[in-house]
């Protein structure tokens, strides 16, 4: 079967997903500190990881475009439909952006007048670090990726009904795709820094991109396969064969690679040069997140490197679908603990207003739930944001075939061969 | 090591494609082919030949697995208790100093511990001389090769046959 068709039932589990997400973001604003800090940082999190899921399925579309790649043409589809979650994306973020000139959240530290007027460091950032700046980097960094996500399907999709073997729509495509990857990098930098970096607001890394696109790719490659493998069982994409999933197995393998090499570069080198400022983000992490620091590396090293190593274990659904679910878990972990203990700090020193420096720093210690572990109000969350993107994804995939009849590398993906 | 001198009928093919039917045909007949000669590596041909997986691998890993021990427990012995020295305030044992010998070391054992079991199982040390079959083989040629050292007039006729039906363009006998 090639036409996709979502079904009742599977619409009503996404909108059951949907609605726990709505309930447990209520029951979490409800319980939460004045500051909302919990509901915040949940919604920022998951915002972050899906909307950077969707960001990353563009550019290894416009990636695999450029290198004439063939492959992967069967199956392009799904990260076409991925890539159009941008536009969700950036209504979900529209609620932050808000919220930030509401002053009705503090997950950023710079975004506090008070603050910045007697911290230096805040005040050398602030032509970066500002409402501004983080507002219009948002709207016109992702409004250009969304121009991109839905040039790149208009062509797909006009490519089906009219193109011809003068291949008139792919060479366009390909320009448009090579002209993405220079700018999809650069921006998606920026946008990291002001969203997720910049809840460390003293800190920074120049890895820090790198990394989080890495984990993002990661993810957007785990949840490809799981959706792969749930559309064949429900019988689409019979040419997607286990010579497909094998490759994205070596993707998932080699990417989890490469995203250790990142965590380690990133690591290795504040550790060996030792400057406060910058060990502060690990000293955190390993002292008070000892769970989610060493964590971290067991699921999205160890386990994806020491499975999915032999050949045969990427070529299998179980192995596959198991060690997919499990990085798609850990990279989500990975942001939880990206974002967390930053937005922890700066609620305690905003709530500390007027009392002494010292005073913000001791509240740390305690265990609290949802910051130093996710409890069950975070993982109904993700399971909430889980259900909007698979909604809006699957209702994307309804509107075309699953087959790019006039693509000129369908032959080629058809019989694919490792 | 000496060995017994072999006879050997063999076809070539000018096209891989041909060359994969014809092996697809043999395993019909239940033909034993010695071996094939392509080359290039032909898709689907390990498959066709029935050939096992290659345990090299395992043998990486078994190697490089012994490069991490190595590389990790040596430096750990020379900074905790042969030699040890304080590196820029880092503690005698620094895990993360020693991750990037580490690596690299593992890399090096599995690369040299492949390198040297391929070319003990296949055989090869320096001086060794392989015959061959025929020279164009690893140009343009695609072969299939047959034992026919013991083999009566019947199976020598049944192979050519085969070899006929099935487009090769040349078949011959070599003793090596």
């Amino acid at each position: 079967m090639n036409q996709f068709k979502f079904a009742a039932s599977h619409k009503a589990v996404t909108y059951g997903m949907m609605g726990l997400g709505v309930l447990c973001l209520l029951i979490t604003f409800l319980i939460d500190d004045e500051l909302h800090t919990r509901f915040w940082s949940n919604y920022l999190h998951n915002t972050v990881f899906f909307t950077g899921v969707a960001f990353i399925s563009l550019f290894i579309m416009s990636a695999f475009i450029t290198a004439w790649a063939g492959w992967y043409v069967t199956m392009k589809r799904v990260w076409e439909a991925y890539a159009l979650f941008l536009i969700p994306g950036l209504a979900l973020m529209l609620v932050l952006i808000i919220g930030l000139w509401g002053g009705f959240h503090h997950l950023y530290h710079w975004a506090d007048a008070e603050a910045v007027a007697t911290d230096k460091i805040l005040q050398h950032k602030s032509a970066f670090l500002n409402k501004g700046w983080y507002t219009f980097g948002t709207l016109i960094i992702m409004g250009v990726w969304i121009f991109f996500a839905m040039k790149l399907r208009q062509l797909s999709l006009d490519e089906d009904q009219y193109g011809t073997t003068e291949y008139k729509y792919h060479h366009k495509m390909r320009i448009w795709a090579a002209a993405f990857l220079p700018l999809g990098g650069f921006t998606s930098a920026a946008l990291v820094w002001q969203w997720v970096m910049s809840v460390d607001a003293h800190w920074y890394s120049t890895l820090y991109a790198w990394y989080t696109g890495a984990s993002w790719f990661v993810s957007a490659m785990a949840l490809t396969i799981l959706t792969v493998i749930f559309l064949k069982f429900m019988g689409y994409l019979e040419a997607i064969t286990e010579e497909h999933l094998h490759d994205m197995g070596k993707y998932l393998f080699a990417f989890s690679i490469f995203w250790t090499y990142l965590w380690f570069s990133q690591y290795m080198l504040i550790w060996y040069a030792n400057v406060g400022e910058e060990t502060v983000y690990f000293q955190t992490r390993q002292r008070e997140y000892p769970v989610l620091f060493y964590g971290n590396l067991i699921i999205n090293f160890l386990v994806p490197f020491f499975v999915l190593m032999r050949n045969d274990t990427k070529r299998k659904y179980g192995t596959l679908v198991f060690v997919s679910a499990v990085v798609l878990i850990g990279h989500w972990l990975d942001f939880f603990q990206m974002i967390k203990p930053g937005v922890l700090h700066t609620a305690h020193e905003v709530m500390a207003h007027g009392h002494d420096h010292a005073h913000g720093e001791e509240a740390h210690h305690a265990f609290m739930m949802g910051f130093h572990f996710p409890g069950l109000l975070e993982i109904g969350t993700m399971i909430g944001f889980l259900g909007l993107f698979i909604y809006f994804v699957f209702s994307r995939l309804e509107k075309a075939s699953f087959e790019p009849k006039n693509d000129p590398y369908l032959a080629e993906s058809l019989q694919h061969h490792v | 090591m000496a060995k017994a001198n072999k006879e050997v009928l063999y076809g070539l093919y000018d096209d891989e494609e041909v060359l994969l039917e014809a092996v697809h045909k043999a395993q019909e007949e239940h033909l034993e082919i010695m071996d094939v000669f392509t080359p290039f590596p032909v898709h689907g041909l390990d498959h066709a030949l029935h050939l096992s997986e290659s345990r090299l691998h395992i043998a990486g890993f078994i190697f490089g697995a012994i490069g991490t021990l190595t590389a990790f427990l040596f430096m750990t012995w020379v900074f905790t208790r042969d030699w040890p020295i304080i590196f820029g305030g880092k503690p005698y044992f620094s895990a993360p100093a020693f991750i990037p010998i580490t690596f690299e070391l593992t890399v090096l054992f599995s690369a040299i511990g492949m390198v040297v079991s391929f070319y003990t199982v296949c055989g090869m040390s320096p001086g060794t001389v392989n015959p061959t079959l025929d020279d164009r083989i690893t140009d343009n040629k695609f072969c299939i090769a047959f034992d026919t050292t013991n083999a009566d007039a019947t199976i020598s006729d049944q192979l050519r046959a085969f070899f006929s039906s099935t487009g090769a363009s040349e078949v011959n006998v070599k003793t090596i």
